[in-house]
């Protein structure tokens, strides 16, 4: 490939890339130009602190709450016999195509009715507080974390697991010794990218939980309150943080990728 | 004695593909091998054999019992697929010792069992070995033990020689042959080799295109016959 003429078409694909990548580069410098000042400032700002704790805790709980809905969903889907499995896998995946803002305005009509008011008596707070912004990451990454883990459990050889029953194993033994070993990789994988996009999120959370100072102002809300004060310095300052975030789970999704393929030899995930 | 393996009148569609109207039956501690060319259905078969798959029509009997009346893991069937399907993130003493492990037998008999059969199959260096690690023939052994060291009533294996050198096949052959009275079951095999087929095999079924045109005694394998196709496929002469 490499020996054969420069075409127009390959100038014009670079061409565009390139523009790509400038513009791209060119909005992320500006944030980071810009808020580089502040950093210091923000970094012993008990706002930002606050911010980055919630964030980091909402973020952890939620995706700890994907998987334990996730697993199951997506080994239902893939494993077993059940009825309405495409109406189902549906409804799981619907999300997917919803904007945030709208899942958040579900989320939020759910949880003023009669049965959230019940709730809420019991103990159970969701709207302006920091459990809906766990409910509010959880339910924007579900349908992701369901989509991954279908594809992972899709892609396993049967016959392993047929064996493994045909040895002796139940259904519960062949999961736990054959099929969720076999898909460590992706499980961490996507607990990776769930969890850096539960940091990230902001529109079903405003709906939801809203964004009060020191209460429910997580990472992306504390950028939205500082700008709506007028404080772009520091709003650029935690977009930093949130970016070096981000680069620093992309990092660590594409180290993962490159360990599961130098261990992939055999097709078992 | 009820026969290990009986199907009657098998029929099954598996998308545009079709078993058509197997019967035949196993006899016990015998070695009958399936043989026909690729996409003749020889695998499909096997693992209807091993009850994977509901039939359209006909029935599967496991020891005079409805093969899918018994749960998978009570069947005692080992299998042995052709690339050997073996665990990878197990090394080749865990795979093993995986039934044992999931009837809950204690360690040291697992350990013990273990180390009787690798000994049996000269596996006993490898295994501390992943199977990305062995050689084909290590992981065939690894397979073989793997599914004998549960005493199997019957052994389906799936062209199990076929990414093995000439050598290595040869010693096989010596160990596959001695498995039906040393471990008291009886072994279907698939292949698509003639050879290999008469030299293991006490009969032979000769499967086209979904049918089973023919059951024949390993040294008849090449007896002409009226069957056209069956010639064909043996490229031998018609009788007439």
């Amino acid at each position: 490939m490499n020996s054969e003429p420069f075409s127009l078409f390959d100038a014009l694909c670079i061409g565009i890339t390139c523009i790509t990548v400038c513009f791209i580069a060119a909005a992320l410098l500006t944030i980071i130009i810009g808020g580089l000042p502040f950093i210091h400032q923000a970094i012993l700002s008990p706002e930002i602190l606050f911010s980055i704790r919630l964030s980091l805790t909402t973020s952890s709980i939620s995706t700890l709450l994907c998987f334990v809905c996730a697993i199951p969903c997506a080994y239902a889907l893939t494993h077993a016999r059940m009825p309405l499995k495409r109406l189902c896998h549906l409804i799981l995946e619907l999300p997917l195509s919803i904007p945030y803002l709208v899942l958040g305005l579900c989320l939020l009509m759910l949880f003023s009715s009669d049965a959230g008011k019940w709730l809420r008596d019991v103990g159970i707070r969701v709207i302006f507080d920091p459990k809906g912004i766990i409910l509010a990451q959880w339910i924007i990454n579900i349908p992701f974390v369901i989509r991954l883990m279908y594809s992972a459990f899709s892609e396993i050889d049967r016959r392993l697991e047929y064996i493994a029953i045909s040895l002796g194993a139940t259904r519960w033994q062949c999961f736990r010794t054959i099929t969720l070993p076999l898909t460590l990789n992706a499980i961490v994988m996507t607990a990776v990218l769930t969890w850096a996009r539960a940091m990230g999120e902001f529109g079903a959370t405003l709906m939801l939980a809203g964004v009060t100072r020191m209460k429910t102002e997580t990472l992306p809300g504390s950028i939205y309150l500082n700008i709506t004060t007028g404080d772009n310095g520091m709003a650029m300052a935690a977009a930093i943080m949130l970016l070096g975030i981000s680069a620093l789970t992309l990092l660590t999704a594409s180290l993962l990728e490159r360990k599961k393929h130098s261990h992939t030899g055999m097709r078992y995930t | 004695m009820d026969s290990p393996l009986i199907f009657q009148d098998f029929c099954l569609r598996k998308g545009s593909f079709q078993l058509k109207d197997i019967s035949f039956s196993l006899h016990t501690r015998e070695i009958f091998a399936i043989l026909g060319k690729s996409g003749a259905g020889k695998t499909l078969l096997l693992e209807s054999a091993a009850g994977f798959y509901s039939p359209h029509h006909g029935q599967i009997l496991l020891y005079g019992h409805n093969i899918h009346s018994i749960p998978l893991a009570q069947r005692k069937i080992g299998f042995v697929y052709q690339d050997y399907a073996l665990f990878p993130h197990m090394t080749a003493e865990k795979n093993i010792a995986y039934g044992l492990q999931m009837r809950h037998i204690p360690q040291k008999e697992q350990q013990y069992k273990v180390n009787e059969i690798a000994e049996i199959l000269h596996i006993r260096e490898i295994l501390q070995q992943y199977p990305q690690t062995l050689s084909g023939g290590e992981k065939q052994r690894c397979a073989l033990a793997r599914a004998l060291i549960l005493r199997p009533s019957l052994l389906l294996m799936d062209e199990p020689f076929a990414a093995l050198d000439p050598l290595t096949r040869k010693h096989l052959y010596a160990e596959i042959t001695t498995i039906p009275e040393r471990f008291d079951c009886s072994i279907l095999f698939v292949t698509h080799d003639f050879q290999e087929a008469q030299q293991l095999a006490q009969r032979i079924g000769i499967i086209i295109a979904g049918r089973l045109t023919s059951i024949r005694k390993a040294e008849d394998l090449f007896s002409p016959c009226d069957d056209e196709d069956l010639n064909t496929f043996l490229t031998i002469s018609p009788t007439h």
